[in-house]
């Protein structure tokens, strides 16, 4: 079974070009810290309140980059919220994209091409190999927002993930996540965790905005 | 530490929850209203003696709920204790769950 790190990453892959879909960047490297913690909580070795954290048990699981972040948990216990640690892994840029589409590459799902576009420019694209596992995927997550009944736990926190950075629209046409707006509202509201992903984006948003108006209140 | 009890009256399965429903409970939890509503067509989860809910315990009581809609049983949680409540509403689970002031019978 893939890790919710990988499902997202592989979400963001766009199945015609290969290339990733980070329309809001920051926002999917937060969507994907906030991945890695579901990993850790579905693999019961950590568990949240309505915003604090605890390490339940710190034996590693096996995967590099969750051992990494439950190590690190449990050695600095002074920081006790699920936010905190967000912005915390989110400051330290740890390539979780790079370390997902290597694990799908190696399981035979997608394939790692480089290129140089005009003899200069990088090109890096990552086309499915096998297609079967991101349609499936897709399916879970459109039969999650169709429906009015209560989806399983790995759709519900997978839905909650991909929203908040837009990729969602790979999922379903605009007009339709338009119509089941409230339904998704409703499924990223559930979890600790994508709470705490969903402010930390609007945060980042509204520091944006921010920025943006005085900048432009500088050139007037 | 969790206890739970299971009595039944007036048609209803009453599993009664008492105590912490974290991580360390939450197989426990799911296993115990899943089997109830395996065997009965109508549960109801009393929550009033309930003294802390984890996202784990949060996530027992959505699947053993999902269960509950793949068989059409009637499933309620019930006399929300104040800690339970807190977390009830900031997860808005009053949109996906059926939630009763009192039980049922």
């Amino acid at each position: 079974m893939l890790t919710l790190l990988e499902e997202a990453v592989l979400l963001a892959v766009d199945e015609r070009s290969g290339q990733l879909r980070s329309a809001r960047e920051f926002g999917t490297a937060y969507a994907l810290v906030g991945a890695l913690f579901f990993d850790l909580a579905l693999a019961r070795k950590i568990d949240t309140g309505t915003e604090d954290v605890q390490v339940l048990d710190a034996t590693p699981t096996g995967n590099p980059a969750l051992d990494r972040l439950l190590a690190e948990m449990a050695g600095r216990p002074e920081i006790p919220t699920v936010r905190d640690w967000i912005e915390a892994m989110f400051q330290r840029r740890d390539d979780l994209e790079g370390y997902a589409l290597a694990s799908l590459a190696e399981r035979g799902i997608l394939r790692h091409e480089k290129s140089k576009r005009f003899w200069i420019v990088n090109v890096e694209r990552f086309p499915l190999v096998d297609s079967g596992p991101q349609q499936q995927l897709k399916a879970r997550l459109a039969e999650a927002i169709r429906t009015d009944g209560i989806p399983e736990t790995r759709d519900i926190m997978l839905v909650s993930l991909a929203a908040p950075c837009g990729l969602l629209e790979c999922v379903l046409s605009e007009a339709e996540l338009a119509a089941r707006r409230e339904r998704i509202r409703l499924l990223c509201n559930l979890e600790t965790i994508s709470r705490q992903v969903t402010d930390a984006i609007a945060g980042l948003d509204a520091s944006f905005r921010h920025g943006g108006a005085t900048a432009a209140q500088s050139l007037r | 530490m969790i206890q739970l009890t299971q009595e039944v009256r007036a048609g209803w399965c009453l599993v009664a929850v008492r105590g912490r429903a974290d991580s360390a409970a939450a197989d426990e939890l799911e296993s115990a209203l899943r089997s109830a509503v395996e065997q009965h067509p109508k549960v109801a989860a009393d929550f009033s003696a309930l003294d802390y809910i984890s996202s784990a315990g949060l996530r027992a009581v959505l699947q053993a709920a999902r269960a509950a809609q793949e068989r059409q049983a009637e499933f309620a949680v019930c006399r929300l204790s104040a800690p339970a409540r807190k977390v009830f509403d900031m997860s808005g689970m009053h949109h996906i769950l059926r939630i009763e002031a009192e039980l049922p019978c």
